[in-house]
């Protein structure tokens, strides 16, 4: 799974060069466009070929140059959208807005779209456009488009279905242990004063939960004065 | 499932969707699934600086992944609801 536009030639070597797919796993061609042309980034538009939509991604396969492809996942796939305004562009197509690299990192130095260069970089393309000769079939395409995005959810890590350990309020902490309304600790930096017991070995978490429960040090103060074993810096909240 | 609920009894109403590359469209809120993809009608982009070439666009899909925020109307929003829930959801009750 490649983020962004990259080139594609895996073409089955019959006479009809379709697109090699990842059938092992489930890719399945979903729609044949002939007579699409494609515009990639400011470029201009590059004539005859056909439009090949999976369910994973949009493959562009040249007629005439047949070393010459363009395919797109869908996870790339930021946005898409039928374009008919000849301001925007002369002719009816998909407009396509790409996720690129960059757009991950949030690299800011990037310039927009490569354009006019002998080498294409097209790892660095933001937006594509496919104009079908035929404008009718514009509503059939975008539909099309819309309906394999809606198969191609961000995938799930392993990690992220065991849930989140996140506290959303103080109330939250009310299952664990006995929590005050007002409960902001300072943390001394000096090992040897953990909070609790003396004997040093306990980690922040099991500290934090020993010092709700009912700990001597929230007393006021004129008790915890009598309490001359305290070496710990407690600091009130702001 | 709760936004994706919210976002269905918002069906038609005025939003802007801003993405996570800035863009910011204005349309009519279409459709909504549950991966918070978002089809809108209509659209305009609010800043045309960036990306001019989508001035206009009659309808658009946009990926759940890369939506920032999604501006609301502000009759379209109960606040006290909405905290609620959410907070009910976040407990998975």
């Amino acid at each position: 799974m490649a983020v962004g536009l990259r080139h594609f030639t895996a073409r089955a070597g019959n006479g009809v060069g379709e697109p090699i797919l990842d059938t092992d796993n489930g890719e399945e061609l979903v729609h044949v466009q002939p007579s699409v042309s494609v515009a990639v980034g400011n470029r201009a538009s590059e004539s005859l070929g056909t439009l090949y939509i999976t369910t994973r991604q949009v493959i562009w396969l040249s007629e005439l140059d047949r070393e010459k492809g363009y395919a797109v996942d869908f996870l790339s796939l930021s946005l898409h959208a039928v374009s008919r305004d000849p301001e925007a562009y002369p002719s009816p197509c998909i407009y396509t807005q790409i996720e690129t690299e960059a757009d991950e990192v949030e690299d800011e130095s990037e310039d927009s779209d490569s354009e006019c260069s002998e080498v294409l970089d097209l790892s660095k393309i933001r937006e594509m456009r496919f104009i079908p000769s035929d404008a009718n079939q514009l509503d059939t395409l975008f539909q099309v488009f819309c309906e394999c995005a809606e198969l191609n959810p961000e995938p799930i890590e392993e990690g992220e279905e065991e849930g989140h350990n996140w506290i959303f309020s103080a109330d939250q902490l009310e299952d664990e242990a006995g929590a005050g309304d007002d409960v902001e600790w300072h943390f001394s930096q000096n090992p040897t004063n953990t909070i609790g017991h003396s004997n040093g070995h306990h980690d922040l978490a099991s500290s934090v939960l020993e010092l709700q429960i009912n700990d001597q040090r929230f007393e006021d103060a004129e008790e915890m004065e009598q309490d001359a074993d305290t070496g710990h810096h407690h600091q009130s909240q702001q | 499932m709760l936004f994706f609920s919210y976002f269905k009894d918002l069906m038609g109403r005025e939003v802007t969707v801003e993405l996570k590359n800035d863009l910011a469209i204005r349309g009519t809120l279409h459709s909504v699934d549950q991966y918070l993809n978002i089809k809108l009608e209509n659209t305009r982009v609010v800043d045309q600086d960036k990306y001019p070439h989508m001035l206009s666009v009659r309808n658009c899909f946009i990926r759940g992944s890369v939506v920032r925020y999604v501006q609301l109307p502000p009759d379209g929003v109960d606040i006290e609801l909405l905290h609620d829930a959410t907070r009910r959801e976040a407990r998975g009750g």
